[in-house]
């Protein structure tokens, strides 16, 4: 990996030169709180963040999205509204690129999904390190750090981002600024390390996955699972914020007048009530404790058995976003304990 | 092939549902090129309050004995039967307090007479009649009205969300006035389909709406007490709209 330094105060320098790659995006305070968006000025851009409200995953996999139109014996037509639209996302955390690795595997993997593969391609990415607080446990779930699925990488190091270049395309955008990266000195990887071991130590969460999996697998009746459904609203807010949850609905809207119309995709939730509801009325997980079990086995359980490794990144978002404080560290510590009373 | 009938009726309520279907402007010539709405008194005096119908759309909680006459009638007409507005879905406002004493209440505002007065405990149109579909809302969404009086004229289902505003509240990124603010915001038991108006200016959801799927009034409770409120205000809060479901 070619590995060269920029200095911070040519950072808008940069910005402005990368314009000429695509719609800059980045985090901008709303209301309190942080959300990608497009920016109008380089000024508005707020790389110092500690998460969005809603992941990047929202420009992959949007919100509400038309797949197709359709005229019922004629045939459809894919939408391509906004397929290869170059958006520049600029200052993402590793954990939220960690994420979309992961959606890789999802939309990449044995059904292939060609909406979520366009973005893929046509969107670039720039990342930014960042500093973990009280929510954050991205370490733990190995995603505190990314080797790929950036075209750029900034590390701050005082005055300068060390920058990790990750792709041709990354390349591209540093040699359109001319002379402005230098090569790192000796002094400049020191401060990397100081800092990287610096960051370690900033984690105030730590979770032991190494053999959750099975502990899951143990606990399939504890009755923490009770408690927590008795807790949860079914409100869905920590799967919307989720970097990783993929779960979408398909439905048609029909034109009116007429049998022509678009077939829709919005973000589902498995904590929904009509989640597992099928035709006929049978539902699958008709309480919310089998709804929230579910959502926790299939990061923690389910998706090691299918991809290796647990879904979810520790980007601390379902945690800051829960209504009642269902918090995934404070659950995966009590599965770990020991609670089992000893039966004579 | 003729247009299907229609009538839009409204029973004890603001108004308001009918207000929005006649404030469709966008749609509305479309709408009366589609279905041949024969019996509309707020729209128009010319009315045929007799023939049959193929859609009803009404209106309104049943609080007298001529709600519920009018109700019974219009079921009688209709092969189709479509609430409208957190009232006829959910008995709203008026079905607040249930235990309130009617007759006591009757004397203090209207002397005397008031024992005459045809005036029953507000209920919802399904405690009174088979109910084909239900759109909720207070007032219902233009949107939800159109895409539903859609699927009809093809013979299917209105498709409505059932999950909560909280849904439509994040995939706006706003801010959440609940675990930013404290606020006491109605969110996560309110059905979605307002595309989270009120949260999105600031100001907490008061569940005009009704609940969601599978609300969790318990917890929701339990949440604002922590929180300050008295189980009382909290009770009183999300009986405001939808009673009913706050009971279930």
């Amino acid at each position: 990996m070619k590995i060269l330094k920029l200095r911070k105060d040519r950072l808008d320098f940069f910005a402005s030169v990368v314009q000429q790659f695509g719609e800059v995006h980045a985090p901008v305070e709303v209301d309190g709180g942080y959300a990608f968006r497009r920016l109008s000025r380089w000024s508005e851009a707020r790389l110092n963040y500690p998460r969005t409200i809603l992941p990047p995953k929202k420009y992959f996999l949007p919100q509400r999205e038309t797949l197709f139109r359709f005229v019922p014996e004629k045939g459809y037509v894919p939408s391509a509204e906004g397929l290869d639209t170059r958006i520049i996302l600029f200052g993402m955390h590793a954990c939220d690129i960690y994420s979309l690795n992961i959606l890789d595997m999802v939309f990449g993997g044995a059904y292939p999904d060609p909406y979520y593969q366009a973005r893929r391609k046509h969107i670039v990415i720039i990342g930014i390190d960042c500093i973990p607080d009280k929510h954050c446990f991205c370490r733990s779930m190995r995603a505190d750090f990314v080797d790929h699925g950036f075209d750029l990488f900034f590390y701050d190091i005082g005055d300068y981002y060390l920058t990790m270049v990750g792709t041709a395309l990354g390349d591209d955008m540093v040699l359109a600024t001319g002379p402005l990266f230098e090569q790192p000195a000796e002094a400049d990887v020191d401060e990397y390390k100081r800092r990287s071991s610096n960051k370690r130590a900033a984690f105030q969460l730590e979770v032991e996955i190494r053999d959750l999996p099975e502990i899951f697998e143990m606990e399939y009746q504890s009755g923490i699972w009770d408690e927590l459904g008795e807790k949860c609203l079914s409100c869905g807010s920590c799967s919307m914020v989720c970097p990783t949850c993929y779960c979408y609905d398909v439905a048609d809207s029909a034109d009116l007048g007429t049998r022509d119309g678009a077939r829709m995709r919005i973000w589902d939730s498995c904590l929904f009530s009509t989640h597992a509801l099928v035709a006929g009325g049978e539902n699958f997980r008709h309480s919310r404790a089998s709804r929230i079990k579910f959502r926790f086995y299939h990061k923690q359980r389910g998706f090691v058995a299918e991809y290796g490794r647990p879904s979810c990144v520790g980007c601390g978002r379902c945690v800051a976003a829960c209504p009642v404080k269902i918090d995934i560290v404070e659950v995966l510590e009590r599965l770990r304990g020991v609670q089992h009373a000893v039966s004579h | 092939m003729s247009k299907p009938t229609a009538g839009i009726f409204g029973l004890t309520g603001c108004a308001g549902d009918q207000l929005v279907i006649l404030n469709c402007e966008d749609q509305l010539l479309d709408l009366v090129a589609l279905i041949d709405i024969r019996d509309f008194l707020m729209a128009g005096s010319a009315n045929d309050t007799g023939c049959d119908l193929d859609i009803a759309f009404v209106e309104g909680a049943v609080m007298s004995k001529r709600d519920e006459q009018a109700l019974r009638r219009v079921r009688a007409r209709a092969r189709t039967l479509v609430a409208i507005g957190t009232c006829a879905v959910w008995g709203g406002v008026a079905a607040t307090d249930e235990s309130a004493p009617r007759d006591a209440w009757l004397e203090e505002v209207y002397g005397p007479t008031g024992a005459d007065y045809d005036s029953l405990p507000a209920r919802a149109l399904h405690e009174v009649v088979q109910v084909d579909y239900q759109i909720t809302g207070c007032p219902i969404e233009k949107d939800e009205f159109v895409s539903a009086v859609a699927n009809l004229l093809n013979g299917d289902a209105p498709l409505l969300p059932q999950y909560a505003v909280c849904v439509e509240c994040k995939f706006r990124e706003c801010g959440c006035l609940l675990t930013e603010r404290g606020e006491v915001c109605c969110g996560p038991m309110t059905v979605a389909g307002c595309n989270a108006r009120c949260p999105a200016l600031r100001i907490p959801c008061v569940g005009c709406r009704g609940p969601a799927a599978d609300a969790n009034f318990a917890s929701a409770t339990a949440m604002f007490t922590e929180g300050g409120v008295s189980p009382q205000d909290v009770a009183r809060k999300l009986r405001t709209f939808a009673p009913q479901g706050v009971q279930q």
